[in-house]
Order: structure tokens, then C-alpha cells, then sequence
């Protein structure tokens, strides 16, 4: 090949590439191009994607010096860092997807077992409209959903039975709604429900459901001044309540074939008031929780017939000097609580329970405090038998003092 | 007779309707309230008011949303309790 065919085809080539090239490019650009555009479209029409992941969550301990006297038995005195009902350690996720997504996760662990308080999505649909499914706190009266933090709750104890509608599988509907100068709340639900034990005790919190029936819980709250500073609110519940395999309870009626239920209400107030310098802070609820009769059984009797209905209430007050000009004084609150507890007559776990409680607490923070509280504890038992404790006729006092720890982190 | 109760209780319900439609705009009063207002006034209905400068804007508004659930608060109230609280991020 001589050299000026060789530059003819080099510069053919060249030129070539060159064009291929410029043709490419352009084929590109074009495309970039309509793609940019396109891809700014589905951008601009995509869901905002900002997430956010953190963990909260408030742990609670302290010590416990008690002395329990039961009607003939000696005096029981313990000392101790902590026990069942004053300790807990949980850790609370939340994830944010954008404005509309908010995932809940709280493990706890009461110093002997890690359980899980819920584990729950919500999707904030509208305005006053949140849906939420998962393991749910049941909305019956406010103290489980809102007042059972350590660091919230003023006192050393939760009230006792507060949690009988405890935490299901299932779905719910939630929101605040503005009326004029009035504000209401709704929060209604619909969950696996309860199984009825033989003793006449219900249980939840199944997984997978135990009946074709499911439970409708709910709450209505109502706030009549426009600075929320009065809250009532009155709950219900009702459900199909599934019979376990091996059952030894029958119904009443013989020739009924309707399996049991159970329904509860509930009436709560929560009531907020700055009195300068003082801050009055009360809440309260009342609840009942009724199971159809039935014929019960227990270890040591085999027939118990009472009519199955529990009465719970709490009523507390606290006062905190916040507003005070003294550093000491204006962290000072002041609180005091009476619960009664009546479980049924002549079952396997009758009694008749009141405890008054006092604190005073020192809050080292808005979200850290340290409680001294002491606790009169009186159980009158009403059992028909000794299965679980509270025979009849026999009281037991116990009585706590109480120093005790609580934060949120 | 039942003709007239008929339509006079569609009247009273209408009326309730009507009322309760127009009742749940929320009054003037309420709509002028300001961030810092709903905060204090909110807040402590179950707990202390929290500290600004607690949490970060992100978190904030994580924690907005995990207290409307328990609370109830209306979407107003939340996102003016969280500008309020994420407001102090931005002063030194």
C-alpha cells in the first residue's frame, strides 16, 4: 500500500469516527435530553422520600423497702434495688417516611423477660385521620395509651387492672377534629380480641386470632375549652370471646349455644389548669369490664358460678409549684392517688383492692425525676377458694416506700 | 302524625348536620393560636413541656407525629408545635 492510500484511508477512518461519534453524541444528547425531562416529571410528581430514624425511650428503677402482714402469717419486711412493677428498661424506635409514615417499635424489658409494648405503622392519611395496623394499644380510657411512662406517670406504681384492655393484633382509626372553640378526639379499633381462661380470667394479645369474632374497642374524648385544659373522655368495647381448646367452662344455660363476650366501658378526665404560681393536675378513670356468665373451674373447685365483672378506678391529683421564682421549689410536685380494684365475688380471684399512694417528686429535668413515694396497699380477698391467694375473709396490707428513678432518653 | 315526626326529625337532624358541619371549622380564637401557645397548652396535659433544643428539626417532626398519635392533636397543632420547637435550632 503506498502512503498516500494510506492516508486517504486514515483520514476516511478519522472522519468516520469522528461523524459516528458527533452522531452518537447527538443521539445521546437527544436522548439525555428527553430523559432529563422525563425524569424531572416523575420526580416532581414522586412522594417527598425523606426518612428519619431515631430512638427514644425512658427506663425506670429504683428501691423498694415493703413489708407485707397477712392475716395469720407473720410480717414479711424486703429491701430491694427493684422488682417486677417498678422496673422497666425500653427502648422506643420511630421511622419517619416522609409526612405520612410513622413506624413505632417498643421492646421492654421488666428485668426478667423482654417483651414488646407495640409495634405499629401508621399512615397519616388526612387531616384528623390516621390509620395505624399492628400490635396496638387498645384506645380504652387514657391511662395505658398516654399516663404509663415511669417519667410521665407521678406516682411509683401504675394503677393496678388499668391495663385489662391491654395491647392487640389489629387495625386502627384516630384523629383530633376542631369544633368552634371545642376540640373532639375519636380512636376506635378492631382487634383480634380475648380468649375466656376457665377461671373466668381473659387474655389478648393473640397473634392469630382465636375465633371468627373480633373485638371493636373505642374512645371518644372531648376537650370543651379552646385551651385544652379539660379532657373527658368515655370508651367501649365489645367482642366475641374465643373458648380455648380443652375448656372447662359451660354456660349458665344449658340449652344455650352462644359462646361468651365480653363488653367494657369506661369514663376518663384529664384535667390541666395553671393557677399562678401552682399547676393543678388531675386525671381519673373508671372502668368495668363484664363476661357473660358462665360456669367456671379452678384447680381446687370444679363449678364456680359469679357474675364475672371487674370495677377499676384511679383518681389523682398533683401539684407543682412551676411557676415559683425559687430554682428547688419550682421542681417540686406534690401527688397523691387512690385506686380501688374490685374483682368478682366467689371466683378463683376475688378481692377487693385499695391502695393510696403518695409521692413527692423532684423533677431534675422536663423529662428526668426522681420520686419518693410510699404506698398502703389493702387486698380484702373474696375467693371462693385459696387458689390464688385471696381467700375469703382474709386482708393483706402492704405497704411501700419507694425511692425511685425515672427518665426519658 | 308519623308523616310529621318523620319530617320534623329530618329537620332536627339536618339541623344538628348543619351545625356540626359548620361547627367543626375551628373558631378564630383557635386558628390565632401560636406555636409557643398550643405548646404549653398541650404538652402538659400528659407530661412536661419538652425543652427546644431537645431534638433536631428531623427528630422533631418524628416526634410530632408520634405524639399526635397519642394525643389526638389536630394536623394544626402539630405542625405549629413543631415550627415552634424547631425554631430554636436556628438561634445561637
Amino acid at each position: 500500500m503506498d502512503i498516500r492510500r494510506m492516508i486517504t484511508y486514515g483520514l476516511a477512518t478519522a472522519s468516520l469516527l469522528v461523524t459516528s461519534g458527533n452522531l452518537f453524541a447527538q443521539g445521546l444528547s437527544g436522548k439525555d435530553s428527553t430523559s432529563t425531562q422525563e425524569v424531572a416529571q416523575t420526580v416532581v410528581t414522586m412522594k417527598p422520600g425523606e426518612t428519619n430514624f431515631m430512638m427514644v425511650g425512658l427506663t425506670t428503677f429504683g428501691f423498694i423497702n415493703q413489708s407485707v402482714a397477712q392475716t395469720g402469717a407473720p410480717t414479711l419486711k424486703t429491701n430491694s434495688m427493684g422488682d417486677a412493677d417498678r422496673y422497666e428498661f425500653s427502648p422506643m424506635f420511630l421511622w419517619r417516611h416522609g409526612d405520612n409514615l410513622l413506624v413505632e417499635f417498643e421492646p421492654s424489658w421488666n428485668g426478667s423477660s423482654l417483651g414488646v409494648n407495640w409495634a405499629d405503622v401508621s399512615y397519616f392519611a388526612a387531616p384528623g385521620v390516621i390509620a395505624r395496623c399492628g400490635y396496638i394499644v387498645l384506645p380504652f380510657g387514657i391511662y395505658n395509651k398516654r399516663l404509663a411512662a415511669g417519667w410521665i406517670d407521678k406516682l411509683t406504681s401504675d394503677p393496678i387492672g388499668m391495663d385489662v384492655a391491654g395491647t392487640d393484633f389489629g387495625v386502627e382509626l384516630e384523629g383530633g377534629l376542631p369544633i368552634g372553640s371545642t376540640k373532639i378526639s375519636y380512636d376506635v379499633s378492631l382487634t383480634n380480641g380475648f380468649q375466656l381462661n376457665n377461671d373466668g380470667t381473659v387474655t389478648n394479645g393473640f397473634l392469630v386470632a382465636q375465633n371468627n369474632g373480633k373485638t371493636v374497642c373505642g374512645r371518644i374524648g372531648f376537650l370543651p375549652f379552646s385551651n385544652s385544659s379539660l379532657e373527658v373522655g368515655v370508651s367501649g368495647l365489645y367482642g366475641a370471646v374465643a373458648t380455648p381448646a380443652g375448656a372447662t367452662f359451660t354456660n349458665t344455660n344449658p340449652s344455650s349455644t352462644a359462646g361468651p363476650t365480653v363488653s367494657m366501658y369506661a369514663l376518663d378526665l384529664d384535667f390541666v389548669h395553671n393557677y399562678n404560681p401552682i399547676q393543678i393536675n388531675i386525671k381519673a378513670q373508671y372502668s368495668a369490664t363484664m363476661v357473660n356468665s358462665m360456669n367456671y373451674t379452678d384447680s381446687l373447685t370444679p363449678s364456680l358460678s359469679f357474675t364475672n365483672t371487674i370495677t377499676d378506678m384511679f383518681g389523682q391529683l398533683s401539684i407543682r409549684p412551676s411557676k415559683s421564682n425559687n430554682k428547688i421549689i419550682k421542681n417540686l410536685e406534690l401527688a397523691y392517688r387512690y385506686v380501688n380494684y374490685v374483682t368478682p365475688k366467689n371466683s378463683a380471684w376475688g378481692q377487693n383492692y385499695t391502695e393510696s399512694d403518695i409521692a413527692l417528686d423532684y423533677w431534675v429535668s422536663w423529662r428526668t425525676v426522681l420520686k419518693v413515694g410510699y404506698e398502703m396497699i389493702k387486698q380484702n380477698g373474696t375467693s371462693v377458694d385459696n387458689t390464688e391467694g385471696f381467700v375469703n375473709n382474709t386482708s393483706t396490707n402492704t405497704n411501700n416506700l419507694i425511692i425511685q428513678f425515672s427518665t426519658e432518653f | 302524625m308519623r308523616k310529621k315526626i318523620a319530617v320534623l326529625s329530618a329537620i332536627c337532624l339536618g339541623l344538628v348536620g348543619v351545625i356540626t358541619i359548620n361547627g367543626c371549622i375551628e373558631s378564630k380564637r383557635v386558628a390565632d393560636k401560636s406555636g409557643a401557645q398550643l405548646w404549653s397548652e398541650n404538652c402538659q396535659r400528659c407530661h412536661n413541656t419538652p425543652a427546644p433544643k431537645t431534638f433536631s428539626d428531623e427528630q422533631w417532626a418524628t416526634i410530632g407525629m408520634h405524639m399526635q398519635t397519642r394525643a389526638q392533636l389536630t394536623n394544626t397543632e402539630r405542625d405549629k408545635i413543631v415550627e415552634f420547637l424547631q425554631s430554636f435550632n436556628h438561634f445561637n
